[in-house]
Formats: C-alpha cells, sequence, structure tokens
C-alpha cells in the first residue's frame, strides 16, 4: 500500500473559484448559506469534530470530503453528497435530528449551481488522503504475540525445598526465586488424586479410586494415574466441554428466533471424538475452518471434517432480518470475531468499522478474511426467517437407508393422495373418510420412521468473492476492493492469489495450522494452562492483543508452544506435563509470607484452590449419589428440525432432568439450563476461554431447593441408609462417598448431634422412617453443598 | 488504587474471592459500613440526579402510535389515499394506502397532551406525562428490535439496560436482586433482553415468571423449597459447623460462602414478602384494576413494581405480553390490549405520586417499534421503526411536554429526532449516569450501552 509513504504528506488545496465570484453570488453565500452551515453543521464537522471524517468549513474541505468521498460538486447539486443527504430520503440523512427547512435547502442548491463560490479563499490544511491502508509502525509489528515463538533454554535452579519434576517447575522457580519465594510443600495424596481427577475428567474419584491411590507405593503411581485419566473417555468430556465454551455450542439459534439446532450435537460428539483420539491440534484447527476442503481419508472421516465445520455455522444469527445484505454480513462479522478470538487470541470484530484502534488489524485485513466468509456457504438463505446451511454426512449404508425412506414416505403420499381422490370418494362415500385418516397416519408413521444419522450444519465453497470495505461497518457505504488475503502484521504484504474457483478459507486454515504461526499454539497451550490453574500464563485467554495482558511467563509460554508443535501438537502430550510437574503438586495451602508479597498468586508460589464448574458441581453430586448415567455421545434434544424451543411465555424446552453427564445436556440459547446459568456456566452466544465463579446466594438457593438437591440428597441418604452398622457406620459412608475420607472424632459427633436434632424437629405426625429420611437427606444435601464438596483444593 | 472495572476484570479469576473478602469486611464493620468492593453495593452516580431507579412498562408487539399518542388529523383527512412519499426501503411486509386511525383522539390536562379514546386513565395523568413523538429505531423485526431497545443492539448479544443501570449504581437491598424482569418474553431475543452478557453475571436481571405465567404465581428461582424451615435452620447449622470446622482461620472464602447461604435464607422471606400484595388496601388494589378480570393481570405486576422499587430493586421491568402487533384486527386487539394496560399504570403512577415515589423513580412507556400509518390488509398495521412514541413520567423528567413530531401521517420521525441510543443516553442521564463514561472493558475495547452513538435529549429534562 501507498499510504505509508504518505503519511505526515500535507495536501495545501485553494478554494480558487471565489477570487472575482459576482457580488451578488458572495451575498448570497454570506446571507443564506454560511449561516446555515455554521449553525447546523460545523459542530459535527469543523475545528471540533469531524464525523465521517469531514469538514464543512472550507470550500476545500467539502471538495475533499470525507469517509464516503466528495461532499461538494460545483455546478452539480444533484451529484453533490451535501445536497443528498439534505433531502432526508437516503441511508445517511442530515442534520440528523432535522430535516433543514425547504427555503434552507434550496438555497444551498442555488449556491452550489452556481459553482459554490467561498469568498475566504484561503488554502486550507488536511491530513493525508483516505482511502489507503495505513502502515504499521516499527513497535506494533515488534509486539510479543507477533514474533516467532523460540524453545528458550531450560534455566538452571537450585532449590533444595521445591520439587522438582520438569522444565515447567524451573521456569517457574527461576522467577519465584528471584523474589526470595519457592514452591508450596507437596498436596497430601488424597486431595492431589481429587484435584487431578476433576481436572482431567469433571468427576471426583470413587472412594475405591481413593483407597487404591493412598495404597498404592509404586514411585509412578502418580503418572500411571495419568495416564488412566487421560485415556478414560471422560477426559474428552471435560475438555471437549472447554472446547465449546471457546466454540459458543449451543443446540439452538437463540437471538431472535430461537429456533432448534437439531444436528448441532453431532459437532459436539465431534470434539469430545477429537480430544479422546488426541487429534493433533493443527488438524483440529483445519477441520473446523476448512474440513469441508480437505482430500483424501475414510467415509467416516469425511463425514467428521464436514461435521467439524459446524463451528463456523452454530454460532447465534438473526434469522428475522429484513435486509438480506446485512444479515449476511453480521453472520459473518460473528465467524470472524469467533475465530479471531478461539484460534488467533484476536479481537478482529474491532476492525468492522474501522482500523483496529489498539492492535495492527486494519478495515483491510477485516475485509480481507471476510471475503473468504462471503465466499462461503454459511446458509441456505438470507430470507425471513433464513435457514442455515446444512450437509449429508452419510456413509454408503446410511444413504441407501435414506433413500429406501424416501421411498416409503412417497409411497405413503402417493397411497393418500388416491384415497383423497374424487374417484375413491364417489366409490366409497362417507367410508373414505376413516380411509383417509388411515393413510394419513401411515403418511406421518413413515415420515417419522426417518432414519437418524444423516446431515451435519457444515459449509461449503461458494463463488470466491472480494468484498469493498465498508465505511462504518455499513454495507450501504462502499469503499475501495479488499482483496481476501491474511492479516498483514502476522502474514505479511504477499497478497493471496485467490480467484473465483475458492474461497480462501482452506489457504486461512493452513496459514493458521503452520508450526510457526506465532499466535496458534500460544493460545492453545495458554487455555491449556489456564484449565489447571485456573488462570492463564497470558491471564486473558482470548485477547492476546494490546488491550490483553502481557504473559507473566513469556519463557514458559514458549517453551510450550514450541514443545506442544514438536510432539505432533499433542494435547495429551500437554496436559501430562503440566499435571506432572511439581507445580502442579503443590498444597493449595497459601504461604503468608508469598501471599504478601504476589497477593495474586501470579508467580504460583501455591496451586490455586479453584471451585468447581457447573458441570463438575451436577456431575458430581449425580456421580456421588449414584444417580450419575455414563452414556457417552448422541442428543437428548426432544426438538423438530427449526422448531421453536422458546415462545413468548413458554420454554418449550425443559428436557433437563436426564441424569447424563452435563456435556451431554442440550444447551438451549435463552432456555439455559438454570442450575448452570446460577452456578456460572458462560453465555453460550459468545466466545468464552475463561470459566468464573461467583459467589452469590441464588446458588446457595439452589443447592438447598432446587430438584436437582432434592433428588441427589433423596438418592444418597437412601443409599447410605441401606449401609449395615450403627449410625457412626453410615456417615462414616457418607463422608467416604462425598469426600474419600473419614469423619474426624468432632465431625462425628456434629453430625450425630444434627441427625438427632433435625429427626426432633421434624413433624411430629410424620412416620419414624420418614423423619429419619428427612434428617438423613438433610445431612446429604449439607456434604453436597459444603466448601469440601464445591472446591478443590 | 484500581478502579471498579479494573477490580472487576478480575473477576475472571477471583470476582467471587473479592465479593466474599468485601461481604466480610462489611460485616466485621457493622451493615453501613461502605462496602466498596462489592459489585452490588450502591454507588455513588457520576453527578446528582433526580431518578433513583426505574420502572420499564414494556408493551410487546409495538403499539400503534397513530392510535395512541400521535394525534394525526391529516391521516384521517387522506384515508384511502396513497402515501405521497416513499416507503422505507426496508419493510417487513407489503402494505397499501394511508388508513384512518379508528380510534377519537382528545386533549387532556393543562398541557393540552392527545391521547386517544384507548388511554382515557394514562390520558387523565397526561400532565405527569413527558411524551417523545419521534422515536425512531434500526430495525423491522420484533427480536431485532426488541433487542435494540433492551441493549442497544440488534446484531450481537450485548448487556441489557437494566444490568448496565445495576452495574452503574448498585443495588439498595441486599436480600433482593438489583434488576427484576416480571413476566419477560422468552422469545424475540428472550433471556438476551434481560441478561449481563459479559458484565458479571451478578447483573443479571432476576426473572420472575414468564410471558406465560400469570403474575400471582411468579417467584425468584428456587426460592421456595421442600425443606420445612426448622429443618432448613438445622441444615444451614450443620453446614456451617462444618464449613468453619475445616477452614483455616483466615479462610475468607469460607466465611463469604456461609454468609452467602445466610443472605439466601433471607431472601426467601424478603423475597415473597415483597410480592405478597395482600397486605396492600382494597382500594389499592381497585387504582390497580387488581379487582378486574380484564386488569387484573397486569394491575399485580404494576403493584408488585411498585413494591419493588419502594423496596430498593434498582430496575423492574413488567412486560405486557406479546399483545400489541396488530397486522390485523387493529381496533378489536389495540382496544382490549390498551383495556388491559390504562388503568394499572394510571394507577401506578397515582399511587407513586401520592407515596412520594414518583420523585425519584423514573417510569418508562412504550414498545419495541410503531406502525405504519399505512393499512396492511384491511384493517392492520406493519411494524415501523421510523416512528413511534415513548413516554417518560417521574425522576427529573420535564411533566406536561411533548416533545419532538413526525410527519404529517406519523410514518417518520421528523422533527427533534430521538433514537433509541439517545433514549438510553438520557435514561441514563436522568439517573446521574454519564453514557460516555459508564464502560466495560470486554473482548478488547471499552463497551458502552450507546456503542458509539447517543445523545442525551436535555430539552425532555426537567
Amino acid at each position: 500500500m501507498r499510504a505509508g509513504s504518505l503519511v505526515g504528506a500535507v495536501l495545501v488545496l485553494f478554494a480558487g473559484r471565489a477570487v472575482g465570484a459576482p457580488p451578488d453570488a458572495v451575498a448570497h453565500f454570506e446571507k443564506k448559506v454560511r449561516p446555515v452551515l455554521v449553525e447546523k453543521c460545523v459542530s459535527c464537522h469543523g475545528p471540533e469534530k469531524q464525523k465521517g471524517g469531514l469538514r464543512v468549513d472550507s470550500r476545500a474541505a467539502l471538495l475533499l470530503g470525507g469517509d464516503r468521498g466528495p461532499a461538494l460538486v460545483p455546478d452539480k447539486p444533484d451529484k453533490s453528497l451535501l445536497l443528498q443527504v439534505l433531502a432526508h430520503d437516503g441511508e445517511v440523512k442530515m442534520p440528523p435530528k432535522n430535516k433543514l427547512p425547504a427555503d434552507q435547502i434550496a438555497a444551498l442548491r442555488e449556491w452550489v449551481r452556481a459553482g459554490a463560490p467561498w469568498p475566504d479563499s484561503a488554502p486550507v490544511v488536511v491530513g493525508p488522503p483516505k482511502g489507503g491502508e495505513r502502515a504499521f509502525t516499527a513497535e506494533e509489528r515488534a509486539f510479543w504475540a507477533f514474533q516467532p515463538v523460540r524453545r528458550p533454554a531450560v534455566p538452571d535452579v537450585r532449590d533444595a525445598k521445591a520439587d522438582v519434576r520438569n522444565p515447567i517447575d524451573r521456569f517457574l522457580l527461576a522467577k519465584l526465586s528471584a523474589n526470595g519465594l519457592t514452591f508450596a510443600p507437596p498436596a497430601d495424596r488424597r486431595a492431589l488424586l481429587r484435584r487431578v481427577t476433576f481436572d482431567l475428567t469433571g468427576l471426583p474419584p470413587t472412594p475405591e479410586e481413593t483407597e487404591a491411590f493412598l495404597k498404592a507405593d509404586a514411585a509412578d503411581a502418580y503418572e500411571k494415574v495419568v495416564d488412566k485419566l487421560l485415556a478414560s473417555p471422560a477426559y474428552g468430556e471435560k475438555w471437549g466441554r472447554r472446547w465449546l465454551d471457546v466454540a459458543r455450542y449451543a443446540d439452538s439459534n437463540g437471538m431472535d428466533e430461537n429456533l432448534a439446532y437439531v444436528n448441532a450435537w453431532r459437532y459436539r460428539d465431534y470434539v469430545i471424538r477429537s480430544l479422546n483420539a488426541d487429534k493433533p491440534y493443527d488438524q483440529f484447527v483445519k477441520e473446523q475452518i476448512a474440513g469441508d476442503l480437505l482430500p483424501g481419508g475414510t467415509e467416516a472421516e469425511r463425514a467428521d471434517r464436514l461435521t467439524a465445520t459446524g463451528f463456523l455455522v452454530i454460532g447465534p444469527k438473526m434469522l428475522a432480518e429484513d435486509d438480506p445484505m446485512k444479515m449476511r454480513m453480521d453472520i459473518i462479522d460473528e465467524q470472524l470475531d469467533t475465530v479471531g478470538q478461539a484460534f488467533m487470541g484476536l479481537t478482529l470484530g474491532c476492525a468492522r468499522c474501522h482500523d483496529h484502534k489498539f492492535d495492527p488489524i486494519t478495515t483491510g485485513d477485516y475485509y480481507g478474511l471476510a471475503g473468504m466468509f462471503y465466499s462461503t456457504k454459511t446458509m441456505k438463505n438470507h430470507s425471513v426467517v433464513a435457514a442455515w446451511n446444512e450437509r449429508a454426512i452419510g456413509t454408503p449404508a446410511s444413504a441407501a437407508a435414506r433413500a429406501e425412506w424416501e421411498q416409503k414416505v412417497a409411497a405413503a403420499k402417493a397411497q393418500l393422495a388416491r384415497a383423497q381422490s374424487p374417484a375413491v370418494a364417489a366409490v366409497a362415500g362417507f367410508a373414505s373418510v376413516p380411509l383417509v385418516r388411515q393413510q394419513r397416519d401411515k403418511v406421518a408413521a413413515a415420515e417419522k420412521a426417518k432414519p437418524p444419522g444423516e446431515e451435519a450444519m457444515a459449509v461449503e465453497d461458494a463463488k470466491g468473492e472480494n468484498l469493498k470495505v465498508h465505511l462504518r461497518g455499513n454495507h450501504l457505504t462502499l469503499g475501495a476492493e479488499a482483496p481476501r488475503r491474511l492479516p498483514r502484521v502476522v502474514a505479511g504484504d504477499a497478497p493471496l492469489a485467490l480467484g473465483s474457483d475458492r474461497s480462501g478459507r482452506k489457504e486461512f486454515a493452513e496459514w493458521l495450522a503452520r508450526p510457526d504461526n506465532p499466535l496458534t499454539a500460544r493460545v492453545m497451550v495458554n487455555r491449556v494452562w489456564a484449565g489447571h490453574f485456573g488462570a492463564g500464563l497470558v491471564r486473558t485467554p482470548d485477547n492476546f492483543g494490546r488491550l490483553g495482558e502481557r504473559p507473566t511467563h513469556p519463557e514458559l509460554l514458549d517453551w510450550l508452544a514450541a514443545e506442544f508443535v514438536a510432539n505432533n501438537w499433542s494435547m495429551k502430550h500437554l496436559h501430562r506435563l503440566v499435571v506432572t510437574s511439581g507445580a502442579y503438586r503443590m498444597s493449595s495451602r497459601p504461604n503468608p509470607a508469598a501471599g504478601a508479597k504476589d497477593p495474586d498468586n501470579r508467580l504460583l508460589a501455591h496451586f490455586p484452590r479453584r471451585r468447581l464448574d457447573a458441570e463438575e458441581i451436577r456431575d458430581g453430586m449425580l456421580a456421588v449419589s449414584g444417580l450419575l448415567d455414563r452414556t457417552a455421545g448422541g442428543t437428548l434434544l426432544k426438538a423438530t428440525p427449526r422448531q421453536y424451543v422458546t415462545g413468548t411465555g413458554s420454554r418449550n424446552y425443559d428436557g433437563y432432568a436426564a441424569p447424563r453427564r452435563s456435556v451431554y445436556l442440550p444447551v438451549v440459547r435463552s432456555a439455559v439450563y438454570d442450575v448452570f446459568q446460577t452456578l456460572d456456566f458462560p453465555d453460550p452466544s459468545v466466545p468464552n476461554g475463561q470459566r468464573v465463579a461467583t459467589t452469590i446466594p441464588t446458588q446457595a438457593l439452589l443447592l438447598l431447593n432446587s430438584a436437582l438437591a432434592d433428588q441427589t440428597a433423596a438418592a444418597f441418604a437412601k443409599a447410605v441408609l441401606a449401609v449395615e452398622g450403627d449410625e457412626a457406620a453410615r456417615v462414616r459412608t457418607a463422608y467416604n462417598r462425598a469426600y474419600g475420607r473419614a469423619p474426624t472424632a468432632a465431625e462425628l459427633d456434629t453430625v450425630l448431634a444434627y441427625l438427632k436434632g433435625s429427626e426432633g424437629a421434624a413433624d411430629p405426625k410424620a412416620t419414624a422412617d420418614e423423619r429419619r429420611l428427612r434428617a438423613w437427606r438433610g445431612l446429604c444435601r449439607v456434604l453436597l453443598a459444603s466448601n469440601e464438596f464445591v472446591f478443590v483444593e | 488504587m484500581p478502579t471498579r472495572r479494573e477490580l472487576l476484570q478480575t473477576s475472571a479469576l477471583g470476582f467471587g474471592w473479592l465479593a466474599l473478602a468485601d461481604m466480610l469486611a462489611s460485616r466485621a464493620q457493622g451493615a453501613d459500613a461502605p462496602r466498596s468492593g462489592d459489585p452490588l453495593a450502591p454507588k455513588k452516580p457520576h453527578f446528582a440526579a433526580k431518578a433513583k431507579r426505574v420502572i420499564f412498562l414494556f408493551m410487546h408487539g409495538g403499539p400503534s402510535q397513530v392510535d395512541t399518542f400521535d394525534y394525526k388529523p391529516k391521516l384521517a383527512a387522506d384515508d384511502g389515499k396513497p402515501l405521497p412519499f416513499p416507503k422505507p426501503r426496508v419493510v417487513s411486509s407489503a402494505t397499501g394506502n394511508l388508513l384512518k386511525s379508528p380510534f377519537a383522539f382528545k386533549q387532556y390536562g393543562k398541557s393540552g397532551a392527545w391521547a386517544s379514546e384507548l388511554f382515557p386513565h394514562v390520558g387523565a395523568c397526561a400532565d405527569d406525562l413527558c411524551f417523545i413523538k419521534s422515536m425512531h429505531g434500526s430495525n423491522s423485526r420484533h427480536g431485532g428490535a426488541l433487542l435494540e431497545l433492551h441493549t442497544g443492539s440488534d446484531t450481537f448479544v450485548r448487556p441489557s439496560m437494566g444490568c448496565w443501570v445495576n452495574y452503574g449504581l448498585g443495588t439498595e437491598n441486599r436480600d433482593l436482586p438489583g434488576f427484576v424482569t416480571i413476566c419477560p418474553t422468552l422469545t424475540h431475543g428472550g433471556v438476551n433482553n434481560y441478561s449481563s452478557a459479559f458484565l458479571p453475571a451478578i447483573y443479571q436481571a432476576t426473572p420472575l415468571g414468564n410471558a406465560g405465567t400469570p403474575a400471582t404465581q411468579v417467584a425468584v428461582p428456587f426460592v421456595k423449597g421442600t425443606t420445612p424451615p426448622a429443618q432448613q435452620r438445622l441444615e444451614l447449622d450443620l453446614l456451617a459447623a462444618l464449613d468453619r470446622e475445616r477452614a483455616s482461620p483466615s479462610d475468607a472464602a469460607t466465611e463469604g460462602r456461609i454468609q452467602s447461604f445466610e443472605m439466601a435464607f433471607r431472601m426467601q422471606n424478603a423475597a415473597p414478602a415483597v410480592q405478597d400484595l395482600s397486605k396492600e388496601s382494597a382500594e389499592t388494589h381497585k387504582l390497580y384494576g387488581i379487582d378486574e378480570k380484564a386488569t387484573e393481570n397486569f394491575g399485580r405486576q404494576c403493584l408488585m413494581a411498585r413494591r419493588f422499587a419502594e423496596a430498593g430493586v434498582r430496575f423492574v421491568q413488567c412486560t405486557h405480553s406479546y399483545k400489541w402487533d396488530q397486522h390485523e384486527n387493529l381496533k378489536r386487539d389495540h382496544t382490549n390490549n390498551a383495556r388491559e394496560v390504562d388503568k394499572p399504570i394510571a394507577g401506578l403512577l397515582t399511587d407513586l405520586k401520592r407515596r412520594g415515589l414518583l420523585k425519584d423513580t423514573l417510569v418508562i412507556w412504550g414498545g419495541e417499534f410503531g406502525r405504519t400509518p399505512v393499512a396492511q390488509g384491511k384493517n392492520g398495521r406493519d411494524h415501523n421503526p421510523h416512528a413511534f412514541t415513548f413516554w417518560l413520567a417521574g425522576g427529573g423528567v420535564k411533566a406536561g411536554l411533548s416533545y419532538g413530531a413526525t410527519d404529517d401521517y406519523g410514518y417518520y420521525a421528523a422533527e427533534n429526532k430521538v433514537h433509541i441510543h439517545d433514549l438510553h443516553a438520557t435514561i441514563l442521564h436522568l439517573l446521574g449516569l454519564d453514557h460516555t463514561k459508564l464502560t466495560y472493558r470486554h473482548a478488547g475495547r471499552d463497551f458502552r450501552l450507546t456503542d458509539v452513538h447517543g445523545e442525551v435529549v436535555k430539552d425532555v429534562l426537567a
């Protein structure tokens, strides 16, 4: 772009026509034109403000114009933007609040027709011309996140007190030692097992697992547990859900028309499957952006890759937008915003209306990428109410089943038509009514027997086209063409040669997945770190830009990123490295001295205690009470395609009662399961890389009064009451199930006293059994609501 | 000193901790001690303001301005003629020629404000109202228009205005939520119309029922359980004892969580007590129309709104369910709709005034858009975001004013146009908040309710 060389240049324009203008023209300007411009326009388009990049306080400024081009064409009022906007009948209306009186508009028109004479012919100085792309400063180019990942040397650390297990510990201890700090002592084995089990699988360890681990004396007992957890299908269920946060996964559209996404679950299952298979992350990235364009593989792999592009389709959309072009551009914007945050840690959405104010991302970058998505079919149509794209993912067997089903439906319909025909009616008379009903039932039954598993939400390439820059993000005011290309600050200035035969999505995906892309590995490594330590090495996991935080341990971040790429982008390798480090095995009890020096625990002098996620609380309650159904995959969304899942006064969807793992419960936008909503489940309409944990009274109400609390407490109590022996033995069982330990003597006394008191306080009309059950339900409810249960030490 | 926003930003990591640590501090210092880090603690506005709270009466569906408060004699005169200027570029349905209002208009009070026969009771309150006749928005569909009205964006999920107010001012009663929405619609954006989006979840509205729930049955989620109070008390005592047993002496999180259970225990009584209308006199019930079938439901919503406002809830929304969408049967259905709300609204205004609450309560009335002065079919009107009427009353508003105007037929806002962004800026201003300064940093930039738009309509300020 040439703009760079023009930065700092000034243009000097002369308002040449003014000199020698006829005196009556000057009088007309001074009396009828200048006062209007001064009173009605200059406050927004003058020395103070230049809305739309425009000033109207000189002829030259009007000739130069603003973002929308020249405001004035002398002699030609109809061609002058100035007069067009005064008419108040187009997209741009000026002044915005009130149309000028007709006589004032007529005066301005007359002035322009007369050549727009302006008596003060002093030259005006204006900035560089509009349109060209700005050059980036050296500082912008040198920003840390855009620099190549370099594998740093592991620091040599001598700290006799610390448990040094792998390079992670050396990087962390280097910083701690420099601050006179060290690791907290190792956590006790019971706490460590609960921590790593929840962290890798989202479930508590069973009492048997706890007992086995406490008894195991092999040196590598912990490593064996880690391997077992990583190999468990529950790993993909936990960490798949983390990715679904980032992918703003949901089973309905939300927004204005809340239609069911009956095929979204296939994408969810694809994510879980990919993680369980330890699919290399570079491949995982490519499949979600351009899986439809990747060659080779088996039928099943091709189906998987089509399903992966559901990532681009599952976002929330305004499906009832009367302006189809606005709908289309809004959908693309949502895709870019998500892709940017999810894979690159960049807020691309900021560059829709203007160059990014903080990061070196221009509107040219934005519309260069937007063109790729414009050249991609995400929607079947953009009419009201619009339909998203779905593609067949059938295997030959399922395609045959589908064809057979279609034939059956057609045959049933043909029969119905015959039954309804006048000929039959004439012969059968009233008798044809039951016949028609019967045939109608047959059609309904045939339609209902649609074989499952045939369509996924997915995209496909359309004709490759470039977009023009949308001035201020408005599709009605277009600027220069923006050739499809990659973000310049990272990818460089070389254009991508993209013709009309392709969108450019594949090229974009391949670029993201390159080992030398400075963002992709760093962003993902940071997410994994945040999932284990509560906060990332960059504490704004979705924003690696200037307004994001800087890494607390840049060398460690880079070492992990390099290690990740070198090990074939293996997520499980990364998890294993992190959870077998000495740092991960530290106690969560803070050292007061460290607390004073590093109150936010950024240096990690102790393991950060965390509250369980919404899903972990629910799954944990179900697991401890023995209700959890571990069936994997499939859909629980009881909805027909495109069914409205919320109505004005109804939540048509409330199928949250199934005791399956939380990841398999439908995520219905606008009707998110209230248990999740209350426990800080992330908003499924926006990408989200960081869970939060609030403590609010409604959470307490939930744990006291919800159906979930009632059901789990009842099942838990019944299971414990079935235990032989005395009350103390039963209390010990309850403790073991909830916490994997026995109660202390003091705790036992407290609990036994409670049981006695509660039975005594119960309704005297109730039977002894009922009173006892109620007291035990109360105990079980309390155990599941306690800090020891909802926090991981 | 970190700003409040910076404090909240750490929410990603330690929000609960922050709130709790502070809750503890406030406990230690007594209830009246300032609670600076508590995200819901009352906060000082940017500047002194009259309005302390908001009651928003939302008419879902799009009431017709030319049939309610925007009197257009020329529309009657030109009934059946074609519209003499172009229709908008984007419309939701095809429409025909001009259609006069089937309703008679008259002037009310000293201000001489016009109201149709649909709103005799509200009309009688005209001298307390400030009409904005030149409202306009950008979206011609219910979903987009609802979201734009509630959140400022018809494109993306953004925090609702009640959440911004809650974020800006905090709540005055910690036993109650700061933002309550009574019988909200679950469609046309649904929860997104009252959700906090990227603002911390604590600012989200607490929904009481939804548009399908009778006002007699609405409740705070989970507020009712199956455990008798005496036994629940024992459970809470056990919980506190067990939690304290395990906690280290300096463990603020434990103590904070115990307190949140105590607060929940109190909330179980506080919220239903506010909702209990049986303590109100028969005269009050009558004032709100609770004694009549047509007005009972919305009357209850309005009376509950007054009680929540009185109890210190910052933002209360009442929704008159999705009824105002008269693509046909304009006369019949607008008549029924208005009958359901006219008396309750007038009752609310009267009651607030006589209790001295109107002076610091801002009451807002309106729908997501207006309707076309041209006919859809024979006796209906299409959506029209280009012109509609809102009225404001109470805290800081110039009473008895009619501001702005539409064209001769009421199709486009024409004079002193007020965009939804301007309305938002004005509402925040009335509460003492500068809409350009009430920001929250998310995904790399500072967001505001008004995005990059909005101007305070100074002429409507008292």
